[in-house]
């Protein structure tokens, strides 16, 4: 019984971050079904849901105004969540050039402000972010082009954590390298994931920070949803369209200073997915969900593998001799070494990293 | 090196999330926006 629940939960452990992206890869290779991108200019709202976003929310709205798509075609509206900080003087600002504010005074959440921001907006294409990243230029010629293909009601961008660096800042427009830190090769992983899953037929969840819908596919949220991201992209998949992955279309941020920075990121994402299986338990049927193996495989897994991890410890120890003493013994070291990676992280430091914006830059060239 | 230790460190906390997960989702301490009620639109 105990060497059962052993090799199962290894079994679970494995399949989760090693045989999933292999079966990933063999799939890909016998059915993969490419987009249909074509070039095209649909009308277009980007939704910017906001709270006490005072320091960034000027940034963000001179990057959006920046982009490559024509203005006549484009429609920004900005959801304030009960802003405390004075937010929305600082958009009123842009209201002359196209911006529309939506002000709530109360907290009523992020649903509800994209909820809020929906029922005023006229795009074909809904572009959904958040204020702390930026828009790679032609971010909304990238993303739109994947629903040129009827078969495509989402699509989510990549978001790229660029390495914090002090005293080094990152110009959009030149290339830059992609951090390499633990967080950043984790969040590579998970972008090849979500680049395969994509091929395949759908992701199982978008980018918050970059990610369209078609209008008339979105479902208003519940109040208290946690991953709009997430449960939006699966809603649509459940009606019968695909979710994709567009790597073109790039958001840009810094990377956690180090793991303990994204442990917060993290625990809220999972809070979301267990929010997630009560929300929408269509997901968890094989016949209503067309993504049934990659959702059980990416996302319920995720949520097992801690699980199992503690019971390859607690059987282990009741299980002796040749692979077992093998296998007890990496564990001992695999957490031996993730106490001092711990010791370790509480001396590092943290250092905002700044996007400069076109006039920053223009004033630099200068 | 430090990434000998730092790798194993960052998969048990990723981990250790998803327990803090179901923690606050089962105690409803979620860190996103709360609930309310009352929004006004400014129109421009």
């Amino acid at each position: 019984m105990i060497e059962t629940i052993f090799w199962l939960s290894f079994t679970i452990v494995f399949y989760v971050y090693c045989g999933y992206p292999v079966l990933l890869v063999l799939w890909r290779r016998a059915a993969a079904r490419p987009v249909k991108k074509r070039h095209w200019e649909p009308t277009v709202t980007v939704v910017i849901a906001a709270h006490n976003e005072r320091e960034r929310i000027e940034r963000k709205l001179q990057n959006c105004l920046s982009l490559d798509y024509p203005s006549r075609k484009r429609q920004i509206i900005v959801s304030l969540d009960g802003s405390s900080d004075g937010s929305e003087f600082l958009v009123w600002k842009y209201v002359s050039q196209g911006v529309e504010l939506v002000h709530s005074r109360s907290h009523a959440g992020k649903a509800a402000a994209l909820n809020r921001a929906l029922k005023r907006a006229t795009g074909e294409i809904i572009v959904f972010a958040d204020v702390r990243q930026t828009f790679d230029r032609n971010a909304i010629r990238e993303l739109v082009a994947n629903f040129a293909d009827e078969s495509v009601g989402a699509v989510s961008g990549e978001l790229v954590l660029m390495p914090t660096d002090p005293g080094r800042h990152l110009q959009l427009g030149q290339k830059q390298e992609e951090a390499t830190t633990d967080v950043g090769l984790y969040w590579r992983y998970e972008k090849a994931l979500r680049s395969m899953e994509s091929e395949i037929h759908s992701i199982t969840g978008a980018t918050g920070a970059i990610y369209a819908i078609r209008r008339e596919l979105y479902k208003e949220l519940p109040q208290d949803t946690i991953l709009d991201d997430v449960l939006t992209p699966l809603r649509i998949v459940l009606q019968g369209k695909r979710a994709v992955f567009e790597p073109e279309a790039k958001a840009y941020d810094a990377v956690a200073c180090c793991s303990r920075g994204e442990y917060g990121r993290k625990v809220r994402t999972l809070c979301g997915n267990y929010q997630l299986l009560v929300q929408c338990p269509l997901l968890l049927m094989p016949w209503r969900n067309p993504v049934f193996i990659q959702f059980l495989s990416h996302k319920v897994g995720r949520l097992l593998v801690p699980w199992a991890l503690v019971a390859l410890v607690v059987t282990n120890l009741s299980l002796h001799g040749g692979v077992y003493a093998l296998t007890l013994t990496l564990q001992a070291a695999w957490y031996a070494f993730a106490i001092v990676g711990y010791a370790l992280s509480r001396r590092e430091a943290t250092e905002p990293l700044v996007i400069p914006d076109e006039n920053e830059r223009a004033e630099r060239a200068a | 090196m430090k990434r000998l230790v730092s790798l194993p460190f960052t998969f048990a906390l990723m981990n250790w999330a998803a327990l803090a997960g179901l923690y606050y989702f089962i105690t409803g301490k979620k860190d996103v926006w709360s609930k309310s009620k009352s929004s006004h639109v400014h129109k421009n």
